[in-house]
């Protein structure tokens, strides 16, 4: 065997390995923890239908907007959390200087991907004047109505000119989808300046991985992105559009966080998944019963009364509800501006009033009619308890199932088959801003989405002048003395709100918009 | 054997047209203008117009007929109309999943009926004739979408042993096929029974015939008897069967593609029903139409190919 020569080049080199043994063993150790630590967080969601357009002018759905508002910028976002607010994004600085100016600073540094250069205020303009330019027929043209035109005053700064006040620009259009900036330069180049689900150019706290049309949108961190960074390095946005189905789906442990039908909440309070937490929030949405005003037995408005005194609606909530939902007030959920405090006419059936009117109106011995309703469980519930309710004062009521589609041409008929129509009970979703509840119901919406038909003047004028009035308390008078009206005209029975029940992993904490049903990527965090 | 392939090819194009006409009609019976309801309620009537005229809603029913065939001749069955992909990229890319779960949902009945159906010969009239019978009607009986869900619970969220729902990754053929194995299984199970009762019931004819006791006089193995002399003669009308099979799991499709949220043909129609697309309706329901016609018809050539007195009589 051949001696070792011991020299100081020895000792050292030997000391050296003696020193990087620890190292590599706890190298070895700790790899399945770093490779932990390293891997990705993602957060796995469900989408209730397919992205389809993330243009902000043709935008379809809500979860177009779930994914444009993590890829693409605005002056302003709306907050998650429990109120409507919202938060500065790209805009240092924005502020209201009279009714009809609104001035801004964009943040520096913000690049658009695929080499396009920073966000200007050219983007901004750009973006707005498109949804507005009714020659470029944006269905969302209305959110920008009151657009004059934005004036560039920099290269990052700029003149929003209204043609009036108008109230929702703080609350529907700047903070939402519609205040979304697009680039300029990669729109411009695209064959008829508008895309489907290829942005060309994003800027966000995300940008898009991989899409599989149909099926899921998965989005990763921006590094270009130069404003708060978000908690998660991916976002898997997956569509189920089967309300069940998502359910198994997250039992089985394929999505982190679900919006689950309102029908499962009782069993998933009695027995929820493990680690699992359960969310239920007050919906902006609003369930009525409307009846048919120009023709037939509820052109009498005795008649109308009648029904706003037979209906049980406490009655209807437990039965469709299961108690989850409470009773509403008007058109108007209490997180907004104009939120009534209480119906006119009172909380309990009054089934000797309904009688009185009914035969006050000469149809003492009742009549026949049909409750149209959306082709669902929750409606078809709320119809046969109404049914029920108006039974006993001699109302016979057939439910007619319809989609929206078929109530909605119904109503539009030019042959006059929507005198065939009588009662529906319908639901209408929401904006945070009150025009949008009462835009529906005013005279010109007749044939269209107006199906009770109802016209009244004041309710028309208060509507087009609460949109430009800046003072919230006359604000809110207004859009109460408009519920007021409604009630008044005896064709709307207020039922509620509705609520949504959302279903997450413990160890994550979502971004949600106050009502559960948008949500904020970037305000997703795990816990 | 020419002419009569000749004359099935002339059949299934007037098929295909007469179904196309049934379900243009049908489609504009259904109320509900496309136009408000693809555009949403902050559509103008402008807008609306405008819509209704660049999709040809406008035209008499006739004409947008007459121009979707002709089109439909060159090979272009429009534009989807919310995302303005050709519709047939749209079928390109869902057909084949659904074409892959009614082939393996065919091979699960095949896989099970076929052996479910000699047992129950093997056994005529004995208690496991009888249970094989019962679990043959039972797998008839019950709707595809309840075996479907009661899979997914048990065997994807208990026991996690499958994944719950879409399609896999792209590109990984066999994790796709571990995906299909639940969806599959749920949508053949009902075929299973159809054919066990068919196999048996022709098992039955056949093993009455005199070359079968030829064959038992000659002394051989009942087993071989059965699985190598009766079989290739009593399996000949499950051979057509196959055929109206694969039309029917293909559209019986859409309910497992909803529950198990996996991509295909049947979610995709259901989906473009439900919001008016009607570019999609038609393009799909063509290219499933001709899909079900081409099975029947290369069924029937099938079974004409292997049994010689169906020959003749051609």
């Amino acid at each position: 065997m051949k001696s070792r020569i011991v020299s100081r080049r020895t000792v050292l080199v030997d000391m050296s390995r003696v020193a990087a043994a620890p190292s590599v063993f706890g190298a070895l150790i700790m790899a399945p923890f770093n490779a932990a630590a390293q891997a990705p967080k993602v957060l796995k969601s469900r989408g209730a239908q397919a992205v389809s357009v993330l243009d902000p002018a043709g935008r379809l759905g809500a979860v177009d907007g779930d994914v444009m508002q993590a890829i693409l910028p605005s002056l302003v976002k709306w907050k998650a959390g429990s109120r409507w607010e919202w938060e500065k994004d790209l805009a240092t600085d924005i502020q209201q200087t009279d009714p009809t100016t609104i001035r801004f600073t964009l943040r520096r540094g913000a690049m658009w991907t695929g080499g396009f250069g920073e966000v200007t205020a050219e983007d901004v303009k750009y973006s707005f004047e498109r949804i507005a330019d009714p020659a470029f027929k944006s269905a969302y043209r209305t959110d920008w109505d009151s657009l004059e035109r934005v004036e560039l005053t920099g290269s990052h700064s700029g003149v929003i000119v209204l043609k009036r006040a108008f109230v929702p620009l703080w609350t529907t259009t700047l903070p939402m989808d519609s205040g979304l900036i697009v680039c300029k330069k990669a729109v411009e180049a695209m064959p008829e300046k508008k895309f489907t689900l290829d942005p060309g150019a994003t800027c966000g706290p995300y940008r898009i991985k991989k899409l599989e049309p149909r099926r899921s949108i998965t989005l990763e961190r921006n590094p270009q992105w130069n404003g708060a960074r978000p908690a998660y390095d991916e976002i898997e946005y997956i569509q189920i559009v089967d309300a069940n189905a998502a359910e198994i789906a997250y039992q089985a442990g394929e999505v982190d966080y679900t919006q689950v039908p309102l029908s499962s909440v009782g069993r998933l309070r009695k027995t929820p998944p493990p680690k699992s937490k359960l969310l239920v929030t007050p919906s902006l949405a609003y369930w009525w019963v409307g009846m048919q005003s120009e023709s037939g037995p509820f052109a009498d408005i005795r008649v109308r009364r009648a029904v706003q005194h037979a209906l049980d609606v406490d009655m209807i909530l437990e039965g469709t509800f299961l108690g989850i939902a409470q009773r509403s007030t008007g058109l108007i959920a209490s997180a907004l501006v104009g939120h009534r405090k209480a119906n006119k006419v009172g909380n309990k059936p009054d089934k000797a009033r309904a009688r009185t009117l009914l035969a006050e109106a000469g149809l003492g011995g009742g009549f026949r009619t049909t409750i149209g309703v959306r082709n669902s469980t929750e409606f078809l519930s709320a119809a046969q308890i109404a049914a029920a309710s108006l039974a006993e004062v001699g109302i016979r009521a057939e439910i007619i199932p319809f989609d929206t589609g078929q109530q909605k041409a119904l109503a539009g008929d030019k042959t006059g088959r929507w005198k065939e129509a009588g009662i529906h009970i319908g639901r209408f979703s929401m904006l945070p801003d009150p025009s949008w509840a009462t835009a529906w119901f005013v005279s010109s919406q007749i044939g269209e989405w107006n199906w009770e038909r109802f016209s009244n003047a004041e309710f028309d004028r208060l509507h087009d002048a609460a949109k430009s009035e800046l003072n919230a308390t006359r604000r809110q008078e207004m859009y109460e003395r408009m519920q007021d009206i409604m009630e008044d005209s005896g064709s709307y029975v207020f039922l509620t709100h509705g609520a949504s029940a959302s279903l997450y992993r413990e160890s994550v904490k979502p971004g949600l918009s106050p009502d559960g049903q948008l949500q904020k990527f970037a305000d997703f965090a795990p816990v | 054997m020419l002419s009569y392939t000749v004359n099935r090819l002339l059949l299934a194009v007037a098929i295909v047209l007469v179904a196309m006409l049934i379900l243009f009609s049908m489609i504009h019976l259904v109320p509900g203008d496309a136009a408000s309801i693809a555009l949403g309620p902050r559509a103008t009537p402008e807008l609306v117009q405008e819509f209704r005229n660049r999709m040809g809603l406008d035209k008499p029913l006739p004409v947008q007929f007459a121009v979707f065939l002709g089109n439909a001749l060159r090979g272009d069955l429009g534009n989807d109309l919310f995302t303005n992909t050709p519709v047939v990229a749209v079928i390109l890319r869902e057909l084949p999943h659904t074409f892959a779960l009614a082939s393996l949902g065919l091979g699960w009945s095949v896989l099970l009926g076929i052996p479910l159906g000699c047992f129950s010969a093997a056994f005529r009239n004995t208690w496991a004739d009888r249970i094989s019978g019962v679990m043959a009607v039972s797998a008839i009986a019950v709707p595809s979408f309840v075996v479907a869900i009661y899979l997914l619970l048990l065997f994807a969220v208990e026991l996690r042993w499958f994944p719950a729902l879409g399609a896999g990754p792209a590109g990984q053929p066999l994790t796709q096929l571990w995906y299909l194995v639940l969806p599959s299984f749920a949508l053949g199970l009902g075929w299973v029974g159809y054919i066990a009762r068919l196999v048996r019931a022709s098992m039955l004819e056949v093993l009455a015939d005199n070359h079968i006791r030829t064959a038992r006089a000659f002394g051989l193995p009942e087993r071989r008897i059965l699985y190598v002399y009766a079989l290739k003669l009593g399996i000949l009308p499950t051979v057509t069967l196959l055929g109206t099979g694969m039309g029917r799991l293909l559209s019986g499709a859409v309910f497992i593609e909803i529950v198990f949220n996996r991509p295909g043909i049947g979610k995709l129609v259901l989906e473009a029903v439900n919001t008016r697309n009607y570019p999609i309706v038609l393009g799909a329901v063509l290219i499933t139409t001709i899909i079900f016609v081409l099975c029947t018809l290369a069924a029937d050539l099938l079974a004409a190919k292997l049994d010689p007195r169906v020959r003749e009589k051609l």
